[in-house]
């Protein structure tokens, strides 16, 4: 049975796609083209990794940029191979990362139960508070850019003014990143960046637990290898010590697009130097129609930042729903707003079960509201997908920040969220400062303060007091949360009006739960629970009959049957910045990227479109129209 | 994989006790000391059944106490074992891979270890005793994520599956096919299908035979077939008679042990033997059982971990104490009770804990070869470590210091000073205080070995004793005897063991091995120069000067006829040497005959202690030394 599942796939791959899973020992690089199939690739060689070991019991370690991806990857392999899945690790680095503080983290002291801090908000908090503590100005809050940048070099505090120009700035920064770090550490959190920073600590001190990590994790993979900033590429040059060499990343090089967030083709030509991989290149695009490869082709060989032998994507793709010509369509409009209602009166024409694989991409999200308004005029359902760091609900905010509370009863940030979450959702007026106030004299705990005070105000509200009880009772035996959850979910309204996220919120937790017991068990215990929600994102899967709006950022990894891509005008993509930067320059080639990605998510038709004029400026159509060989409309369309 | 320590809290008998394992370790004390409340610990810790509610705990295993007397209320029942490697990668490979999520690691040495916590309190919510399984982190505290997912567990305990014999080994239901080693065994057992086939062809054919061949059998089968009408519905049953088995299982299932004493005996089932052989059996049938088929039953890296209680059961001396000799080479690591001198008689000092209870519960002793405190690792230590010479280590794999002998009192001051100005120092202080302080209790192995050679003969039974009486020699061991029972206290009654110290080792060698397996003793010594040395060779030992004044004493006039004769026993001491025939003794004086009576020292002593033990007015006349001892023995701690 299983058997067959994994011999069916193996038989399913292409003569290159299948050297690279057979691939066994000894380091390896495939830069694998959109469309090529390096999922497929991925999870086959993991699967296959397994099979062919059924008495050994080594690990196979498999890391992704987003949950979603890893949870897709881990389904996948399952599905493979059942009764091996255990053997397989399959993440993203900050879950990785958690996972290994978790496990080993006490040798620089921390805690197994640590919260994370996802929100930037709740980061701010601490560090005023901790800037508060320390004695230093107040204005130092704004430094936690400067922090975060500092710990993606993997820079501790002590010694980090050594990186300023100017001294006494580099010192004051020193305090406060100190200072930050300590709050950190004494409320038992760690933010995003710890994770990666601790971890890199964690193994750089005791290379001991990286021998570990070698030894029981034999193979290692990692998708999109592009994307791993300078941080990450550190942390697996530390694993990996002097001998380990059983590294097989998957990349490409022409779809780094997350530059500004440490992503640089550097870190390929680094792994390059520091492993010397077989390199194998997966150029055959199964997606896209031959047209669009074309284009992408045309595109991407104004490029210098990527590998010289680079092959051209080729074709792949046999069964096609449109001829040739019809693969791309370019249109030009007058003004952003005519190319979002015309676009939208487009999409409105498709038939209404084939929205779900349609999806409209644009450089910035300004392009995406214009054009959710006017789809929404044109009575079709959209969603602008993109991570959610939180819930929008009050019902749903309200939820999270009780579980919290409860496991954290001195938690204030909590607390700010769930009475400001709570007065929204039924009107009170309970105040966080009064009910701090009110549990230092009595003693009692945040939330049962926060329920004398909420109280007050609900009048003969039956749910609003049967939800205050419930959570009061509920903090009294944390243990019990999931009894909390459901009773709470069950008294949460369907929708209260119109504009009501609670939907989307309530699709969104049940997603969650879903994935989140894949990845822990449904019996783990709440701390545990909480962990893993802050690292995930809160954003609803979006419905079947649902156009998708994006960043192209958002997209990447993603494929629909219908893209379209707009604002393809000079200053937009590429973007005001890469022009200022020249033409050859690094960020223009990023765009060049960008426009890259964008276009090869499409797996049957393609428009890209301009405007004239954007917020009033007139824009010239953006050069890589040109670049691609297009032939551009010589007026507007009416 | 084994045990390496066990600490438990609040179960049964036991308010605190941490206990050490070795490869075998052997627990003794008296009925009701706590002995099965730690093989038992171990069995719930180690066995837990996922989805059996209730497995585990009950009321009646929370300990119970003055300060504390419902077992509902107060702190939970805790057992944690702690599984560590000696060395780096001492676990095969497979279960390194297997347990990866919960294992602990000394980044340094990079050794693994593993730490299991079992708690159970009162859970008002779900009115019962809820017990929780979790694997810790070097801290001590419960691993999150991977490392707490349940299927940890499961696989744990395929690593490590436990086993009990108890005292009480029932050949018959050990040798049945439901048992645990036995009846495991025989499923085990495949008999080629062909071959079964014929057999059954065979069992038929002579069942036929056998029926027919007196009609009584065959009138007996349709009689009996009129059962299934009365019992099942209306259909007409049919009920046959079976002389022989009906398939290979009913053979394997009725196998037994025959077994042949002597060549001219008869063979014999074993539950016509005695039974010490059938006690024995059981536990060669458990050697076979983990030899055979535990690897394929668990895993081929698992390691049984075998409770034993009282191997020694129904056994003859001789064979008890070359038991230790075979319970040794039982396979995996052995947790052993007894409460045979014999079998003790060969158990390495190392391996012995002595269990007893005192006031506030259960206490286990041992003889460790180092001593370790929970305190958190800091940099300042480092050198400390660095400069003891290897007396001090830490282990980062379990977040403990080690001391592997007594502390000096230089080196714990430095210890003191590094963990200053902390606010968790005055936990750390504490600990370390204890750790120093029963590390005075040191014995090395240089010293072990001396008793192992000269003390052999005495060991079996002084373990046994409540308290210790050191003298020098054999006339004054028959002696206390006998004034003992003319005192009214008879020394082998109360559990008093006489140790004469100079037949078996020295006396501090005694007084450090009963201050560290918690004995009371006591010694008396001649006064002379040699006495005075034996008392400052045990002061020498880290003994207070408190300590040496309450439990050493000599004799004040010198050696013990000197003493005999100061003491006015002329008459009596005459009489015995005349009685041996010496007729001239009458007239000795005092030197001549304390002069004879050294000549023949422990002849004259063994009838001067028969005189004693029958008369309490001579007894009330011998040395007051020895008088006093005897007194102070009465609850003695």
């Amino acid at each position: 049975m299983t058997d067959t599942a994994l011999s069916i796939a193996l038989s399913e791959l292409t003569e290159t796609q299948s050297v690279a899973v057979d691939w066994r020992d000894g380091p390896m690089f495939v830069l694998a083209g959109p469309g090529s199939g390096k999922t497929r690739v991925l999870t086959t060689r993991v699967a296959k990794l397994l099979s062919d070991t059924p008495d050994r019991s080594f690990r196979v370690l498999a890391l992704t940029f987003t949950n979603k991806a890893a949870d897709e990857m881990s389904a996948r392999v399952t599905a493979l191979v059942p009764e091996q899945e255990r053997r397989a690790l399959i993440g993203t680095f900050h879950s990785f990362c958690m996972q290994m503080l978790q496990q080993h983290g006490s040798h620089i002291g921390i805690n197994p139960d640590f919260a994370i801090y996802s929100l930037d908000v709740d980061r701010q908090d601490i560090l005023r508070d901790a800037i508060k503590r320390a004695g230093l100005s107040q204005d130092d809050v704004r430094l936690l850019s400067t922090i975060d940048k500092l710990k993606s070099r993997l820079i501790q505090p002590t010694g980090s003014s050594r990186y300023f120009h100017d001294a006494s700035d580099g010192a004051r920064v020193e305090q406060v990143y100190a200072a930050y770090e300590a709050a950190l550490t004494q409320a038992n959190a760690l933010d995003f960046g710890s994770l990666i920073a601790q971890s890199h600590r964690l193994v750089t001190d005791f290379p001991g637990i990286a021998g570990r990590y070698r030894k029981t994790y034999a193979y290692w993979m990692f998708d999109e290898f592009q994307d791993t900033t300078d941080g990450q590429y550190r942390l697996i040059r530390a694993l990996a010590g002097e001998d380990f060499g059983n590294v097989f990343a998957v990349a490409d090089d022409d779809q780094i697009i997350y530059q500004w967030n440490g992503a640089s083709y550097q870190q390929i030509q680094r792994f390059r130097a520091d492993f010397s991989p077989h390199e194998l290149q997966l150029p055959t695009n199964y997606r896209c129609p031959p047209a669009i490869v074309t284009a992408a082709n045309r595109l991407v060989v104004h490029n210098s930042q990527r590998t010289n032998a680079k092959q051209p994507l080729e074709a792949g793709k046999t069964l096609l729903r449109y001829p040739n010509e019809q693969q791309i369509r370019i249109m030009r409009f007058s003004s952003d707003e005519v190319e979002a209602t015309s676009v939208a009166k487009g999409i409105a024409k498709i038939d209404q079960v084939r929205w779900g694989e349609v999806a409209v991409l644009a450089r910035t999200r300004f392009m995406l509201e214009k054009l959710q308004s006017a789809l929404t005029q044109n009575q079709v359902n959209a969603v602008i997908s993109q991570r959610r760091d939180d819930f929008r609900s009050p019902q749903f905010l309200w939820l999270a920040a009780v579980l919290r509370q409860a496991l954290r009863p001195l938690d204030r940030r909590a607390l700010e969220t769930l009475t400001g979450a709570f007065n929204r959702w039924f009107g009170t007026d309970a105040r966080v400062d009064l009910i701090i106030t009110a549990a230092e004299l009595t003693e009692r705990s945040l939330l049962d303060e926060w329920a004398v005070a909420v109280k007050a105000g609900l009048d003969d509200d039956v749910n609003g007091n049967a939800l205050v009880d419930l959570a009061a009772s509920f903090a009294k035996e944390p243990s019990r949360f999931k009894h909390f959850i459901d009773k709470v979910l069950a008294m949460i309204p369907a929708q209260d009006d119109e504009a009501s996220d609670i939907a989307e919120d309530r699709a969104a937790w049940s997603d969650l739960v879903r994935s989140i017991g894949k990845a822990i068990g449904h019996d783990a215990p709440l701390e545990q629970f909480l962990q893993e929600l802050a690292l995930r994102s809160k954003e609803a899967p979006v419905g079947s009959s649902t156009v998708t709006l994006m960043t192209i950022h958002a997209a990447k990894g993603k494929e629909f049957d219908h893209v379209y891509v707009v604002g393809m005008a000079e200053d937009i993509l590429p973007s005001f910045q890469s022009l200022k930067a020249g033409e050859n320059s690094a960020e223009m080639e990023e765009e060049r990227r960008n426009c890259f990605v964008a276009i090869t998510r499409a797996r049957e038709w393609l428009c890209l479109s301009y405007a004239d004029s954007y917020r009033g400026w007139s824009k010239k159509p953006s050069r890589f129209l040109g670049e691609m060989g297009f032939v551009l409309p010589e007026q507007p369309v009416q | 994989m084994k045990i390496s320590r066990l600490k438990i809290s609040n179960f049964r008998s036991i308010k605190e006790a941490d206990i050490q394992f070795g490869a075998v370790t052997v627990l003794i004390g008296t009925n009701n000391a706590g002995k099965s409340a730690i093989l038992d610990a171990i069995r719930i810790a180690l066995t837990r059944r996922w989805g059996q509610r209730g497995t585990g705990f009950t009321e009646y295993d929370v300990h119970l106490c003055e300060g504390r007397p419902d077992p509902k209320v107060g702190d939970p029942v805790v057992i944690e074992v702690e599984l560590q490697e000696a060395v780096a990668n001492e676990w095969p490979e497979d279960l390194h891979s297997e347990l990866e999520d919960i294992i602990q690691l000394d980044p340094i040495t990079g050794r693994a270890s593993i730490i299991m916590r079992v708690s159970c309190s009162w859970e008002a919510a779900e009115e019962s005793f809820v017990p929780r399984w979790e694997f810790l982190n070097v801290d001590r505290n419960a691993l999150a994520g991977r490392g707490a997912r349940a299927v940890n567990l499961q696989e744990f305990f395929q690593f490590l599956p436990v086993f009990y014999l108890e005292a009480l080994r029932d050949v018959a239901d050990e040798f049945s096919s439901r048992s645990q080693f036995w009846g495991k065994l025989l499923r085990t057992v495949q008999i080629p299908e062909p071959l079964e086939q014929k057999s059954k062809r065979i069992f038929d054919l002579l069942n036929r035979r056998l029926l027919e061949a007196d009609p009584l059998l065959a009138d007996l089968a349709t009689g009996l077939s009129n059962i299934s009408r009365v019992a099942t519905s209306d259909a007409p049953g049919q009920a046959d008679l079976r002389l022989l088995p009906l398939n290979t299982w009913d053979i394997l299932s009725k196998a037994e042990v025959i077994y042949q004493t002597e060549d001219n005996k008869p063979w014999l089932p074993l539950a016509r033997h005695g039974q010490g052989v059938q006690s024995l059996s059981v536990m060669f049938l458990f050697k076979a059982f983990v030899e055979l088929i535990l690897k394929d039953l668990y895993r081929p890296e698992s390691a049984a971990v075998l409770a034993l209680e009282e191997p020694e059961t129904h056994l003859h001396p001789q064979a008890a104490r070359s038991l230790w000799h075979h319970v040794s080479e039982l396979p995996g690591q052995k947790i052993v009770t007894t409460h045979s001198p014999y079998f003790l008689q060969h158990v390495p000092f190392r391996d012995i804990r002595v269990v007893r209870v005192e006031a506030d519960g259960t206490r286990v002793s041992s003889l460790p070869r180092e001593f370790r405190a929970s305190v958190p690792h800091v940099p300042q230590i480092d050198t400390i470590v660095a400069n003891s010479g290897g007396l001090i280590t830490y282990d980062r794999g379990l977040a403990e210091l080690v001391l592997s002998g007594a502390l000096p009192q230089n080196q714990y001051r430095d210890l003191l000073v590094a963990y200053g100005g902390r606010p968790d120092t005055a936990n750390i202080h504490a600990a370390l205080r204890k750790a120093s302080e029963t590390s005075q209790e040191f014995i090395s192995d240089a010293e072990l070995e001396k008793l192992e050679t000269f003390a052999r003969r005495i060991r079996g039974e002084i373990f046994f004793a409540r308290r210790w009486l050191l003298v020098e020699g054999q006339s004054e061991y028959h002696l206390v005897h006998g004034i003992a029972k003319g005192l009214g206290y008879d020394l082998d009654e109360h559990g008093v063991a006489v140790i004469d110290f100079q037949n078996n080792g020295s006396p501090e060698i005694f007084a450090v091995l009963a201050r560290a397996l918690g004995y009371p003793w006591l010694a008396v010594v001649d006064g002379d120069p040699a006495g005075d040395d034996y008392i400052a060779r045990i002061s020498a030992k880290s003994f207070s000067a408190e300590e040496i004044t309450r439990r050493t004493s000599s004799l004040p006039a010198g050696f013990l006829e000197e003493q005999l004769v100061a003491d006015g026993l002329q008459n009596e001491l005459k009489g015995i040497l005349v009685s041996f025939g010496n007729v001239g003794a009458v007239g000795f004086d005092d030197a001549t005959l304390i002069a004879a009576l050294e000549n023949d020292k422990s002849g004259y002593a063994a009838v001067l202690a028969k005189q004693c033990a029958e008369n309490a007015a001579l007894a009330q006349r011998m040395p007051e030394p020895f008088r006093n001892a005897i007194l102070a023995l009465r609850g003695l701690t």
